[in-house]
């Protein structure tokens, strides 16, 4: 199926998901190709946060079938998706409140230990991932919140702690739900530049509102609309379609 | 054997009786999760109250000798008291239910339970276990012979009349007005609230007639079943995992699982006594396999663990090290000042308290049957030591690996489902290990195993001698609690701690959080067994008691009393409750009406606990100092404080 000479690291293919006799999502196909930055865009119902949820299993979809690295990922449960390389943000800032902001990372870290499960072992030995968190924080610049609890930072850094922590565990790819939603203007510059920066060395789809930061950043965007794909391509393409304006004036809370 | 038509037919009505009590209680606790959310533990005591209420109201003259009042019969019973009973529980719910809506599920039925022990209680201490005879009314004597059976007509009119109530409720439900504002509110109550429905007088008013259907049920029951103050114990676990099996948010689910497993339960009387207590539970067993929102039950988006509290980690309180010493130090001095006997209970039952704790307390699941593991340990271990002739530390280990087994293979059933249901389940699980003690041979059922030898540990040291036990209890307990310690301290306690802060992006981080609970649940099981072996041998005896659902109750209110998700809370909450338990025993009856008031006092007003409680202050203390120190260096930035 892999286009030749393109190189897809995911492609799901008809992708449904029914919800009591409502299709929330119909027979979408989506290719997003490796190392690009890749956005997926609609009026509200549209299908977008459904068809991350199918593509990181954290809903089964009805029918279709997802490969990642041309493997078959659609029996997987979430976690073991996450574990492939495939890794997801949420709508709403999605960050451990009462722990530190340097364990908040540092829990993602200590996967690649190997001794999660080691129960007999003192926390003692994650400090070797001490320096790495700390990186990982200057990298978003929340080096001096270090021993804050996550419950303590305002919103946009609490979304700046996530991203870092969705680093640390070095995804090949990275889904993000909304990252600049309800941030103020100048942390949405700062976050669609540290996008840019991370997606150099990996794929990255994101479901976003904020057009400009969609124009700035995404070479490919696909348009959902009523839960089927309405057309794909670049900005440039995707913005002059009719099909996609007449989306959005008629079909917003569709 | 063979199966006479008698037998079989006999049977079959017995069944349907209870089936019809169980669909009618099953119908009322549908009602109150699905609009309340509160997982109505009380509804068996409330039945028990519906059929004292029928026998005061026969008993008036004897009871009241002075004020000339009549004897009110059977007829008088069932109009006067599910009103009187369902009044009493819309004041419950004015009083007491309604504090906690807006606090985790938990609370919900640690109050339930709590109110529970008082009802029971105060019956208990005013009319003892034994139960009392309530006669068929005149209009309802005597029978029809079918030829094959006789059929008394009291219980044909059992089963008509149950029908017409769960019928007529299903009816309220699904086709009046009442209803669909009824069944609006229990898919999203904000909604209701913002029709401007009066949402606290609609929910009182459901609680009470939730709680009125138990007390008509208890009416109903009185000619049957014994009017005791225990009729509405096992009842209630046993609609609890009806509701499971019917799967929550249907009334008809409710009602037909009610009859059907009544039935159920009544052929395996005919065809494998031995099964027939156990039957429905291990039938929700298989439905959780096999179905896991239950037969009718929409998957109801009842998710996330118990918001329950947890210390700040640096603080004093959590400096495991430290108290370690602290508490070998007292544990050493203890027996100088203290009978040791005393402090080897104390000693047991903290450790217990800490096993529970681990997954109460770190993980947020609510189990309830943490007896089953205690229980089944203390019967192994006690078996092992006076049968097969093993030492004290073998047997000891033979009842941790049966409770490890246990916890590993309830764990797999129970955390399908999570909140209440996870409570629910667990409970009704461990009622199967309670009653398979009950009827195995080797257990001598109310007896227990008795003259357990306490043996020479290692065989070297005489465990006869008392000191010798102590250090024992005391080594065996220090370790227990550094391995909590060390649990929740470790690279597994902090992925744990992950998963109770926010579930699913822990999964998104790519750790199955099933797996870690599982493990987690497993190790509690576990540490729960050392302390149930423990207990059997320096008690030399395994009782009843150990796997009683009172005694999952006790290690409960241990850990709220203490502090729940502290490390010292479960130590401090088994010195407060074994010393209250020992120090009022010449109450009787009654202490277990104190106990549920303390039960009561804690979930409404001291959630945290004692430890918590201190740490509250600490806490506060140390914010208020980071804030002091944050304005002096940058006056723009003070920390918001910290929970």
């Amino acid at each position: 199926m892999g286009g030749e000479g393109e190189d897809y690291i995911v492609e799901a293919t008809g992708l449904s998901k029914q919800f009591m006799g409502f299709l929330a999502v119909q027979n979408v196909d989506l290719r997003v190709r490796r190392n690009s930055i890749h956005a997926l865009i609609g009026p509200n119902g549209a299908g977008k946060t459904t068809t991350f949820n199918l593509l990181t299993k954290f809903l089964a979809p009805t029918t279709g079938t997802i490969r990642f690295n041309g493997e078959d990922i659609t029996a997987l449960e979430p976690a073991q998706v996450a574990r492939k390389g495939m890794v997801r943000s949420f709508q709403i800032s999605a960050v451990f409140p009462r722990m530190t902001v340097a364990d908040n990372v540092r829990i993602a870290l200590q996967r690649k230990l190997g001794t999660a499960y080691h129960f007999w072992r003192s926390a003692r030995s994650l400090r070797v991932l001490d320096q790495r968190v700390e990186e990982l924080l200057a990298a978003v610049g929340l080096s001096d919140d270090r021993d804050r609890h996550a419950s303590e930072l305002p919103y946009g850094r609490k979304r700046a702690l996530e991203l870092a922590t969705t680093l640390a565990l070095e995804p090949e790819m990275l889904l993000l739900d909304e990252p600049t939603s309800g941030l103020g203007h100048e942390d949405v510059d700062r976050m669609a530049e540290l996008i840019g920066s991370v997606a150099r060395q990996r794929t990255v789809l994101m479901v976003e509102h904020n057009l400009s930061v969609v124009a700035r950043l995404a070479d490919t965007i696909t348009v959902l609309a009523r839960g089927q794909v309405l057309c794909e391509g670049d900005y440039a393409t995707v913005s002059e379609d009719p099909r996609v304006i007449d989306a959005y004036i008629g079909g917003v809370d569709a | 054997m063979t199966i006479t038509p008698q037998l079989l037919f006999g049977q079959l009505l017995v069944g349907l009786i209870n089936g019809s009590f169980y669909a009618m209680m099953s119908l009322g606790v549908a009602v109150i999760f699905g609009l309340l959310r509160i997982g109505n533990f009380v509804h068996g005591a409330q039945y028990m109250l519906g059929a004292f209420g029928a026998w005061f109201l026969l008993q008036l003259p004897t009871l009241f000798p002075g004020l000339g009042l009549p004897s009110l019969g059977y007829w008088w019973a069932l109009a006067i008291v599910p009103l009187a009973v369902g009044a009493i529980g819309a004041l419950t719910e004015r009083f007491f239910i309604r504090k906690v809506y807006d606090l985790e599920h938990a609370y919900g039925l640690l109050l339930t339970i709590g109110l529970t022990m008082v009802l029971e209680g105060i019956f208990n201490a005013r009319f003892g276990a034994a139960g009392m005879q309530y006669e068929v009314p005149a209009l309802l004597k005597g029978g029809v012979n079918l030829g094959f059976m006789f059929l008394p007509v009291y219980r044909l009119w059992v089963i008509v009349a149950a029908l017409v109530v769960c019928f007529g409720t299903w009816f309220l439900i699904e086709r009046t007005k009442l209803g669909s504002y009824l069944r609006a509110a229990t898919e999203n109550p904000d909604i209701v609230r913002s029709f401007g429905i009066n949402v606290p007088r609609l929910l009182m008013l459901t609680y009470g007639f939730g709680v009125g259907l138990a007390g008509l049920a208890g009416v109903m029951a009185a000619p049957i079943y014994q009017v005791s103050p225990q009729m509405g114990q096992n009842m209630v676990i046993v609609v609890f995992a009806v509701v499971v099996i019917g799967g929550m948010g249907s009334i008809l689910g409710a009602v037909v699982s009610g009859l059907a497993l009544g039935v159920i339960e009544g052929l395996t009387k005919v065809f494998y006594p031995q099964a027939a207590s156990t039957a429905i539970f291990l039938i929700m067993a298989v439905v959780l396999i096999w179905r896991p929102a239950g037969l009718f039950g929409k998957d109801t988006a009842v998710h996330s663990g118990a918001e329950v509290v947890t210390a700040r980690s640096e603080s004093i309180l959590e400096n495991g090290r430290l108290w370690f010493v602290v508490l070998a130090a007292i544990g050493a001095a203890v027996p100088f000042f203290v009978y040791p006997v005393f402090a080897m209970k104390v000693l047991c039952l903290a450790l217990f308290a800490s096993a529970y704790n681990l997954i109460f307390g770190y993980v947020g699941l609510l189990a309830f049957g943490h007896a089953a593991f205690y229980g089944a340990s203390a019967y192994v271990a006690a078996y092992a030591a006076a049968q097969w002739g093993l030492p004290p530390e073998l047997s000891i280990l033979s009842g941790i690996a049966v409770a490890t087994a246990l916890g590993a293979l309830f764990g797999w059933l129970a955390i399908r489902r999570q909140g209440l249901y996870f409570a629910m389940i667990t409970m009704a699980l461990a009622q199967i290990v309670y009653f398979y003690i009950l009827q195995a041979p080797w257990t001598h059922g109310e007896d227990g195993i008795q003259g357990v030898p306490r043996g020479k540990l290692f065989g070297l040291i005489d465990l006869n001698d008392t000191m010798a036990m102590y250090f024992f209890v005391l080594v065996v307990f220090l370790a227990g609690f550094a391995f909590v310690y060390r649990v929740v301290h470790s690279p597994f306690g902090q992925v744990l701690k992950s998963i109770r802060e926010n579930e699913p992006r822990a999964i998104s981080l790519g750790y199955s959080a099933d797996r870690f609970k599982l493990i987690a649940f497993t190790l509690s099981a576990m540490l729960a067994g050392l302390a149930g072996g423990t207990n059997a041998i320096v008690f030399q005896i395994a009782s009843l008691a150990d796997v009683h659902f009172s005694t999952s109750a006790d290690v409960l209110l241990m850990t709220l009393v203490g502090g729940v998700g502290t490390l010292l809370g479960p130590v401090v909450g088994a010195v407060i409750v074994a010393t209250l338990q020992k120090e009022l025993a010449f109450l009787g009856g009654w202490v277990l009406v104190i106990q549920g008031a303390i039960f009561i006092l804690f979930v409404l007003f001291v959630r945290k606990g004692v430890v918590g409680a201190i740490e509250d202050f600490l806490s506060r203390r140390a914010v208020r100092r980071r804030n002091a120190e944050a304005s002096a260096a940058s006056p723009a930035r003070a920390a918001k404080p910290g929970t």
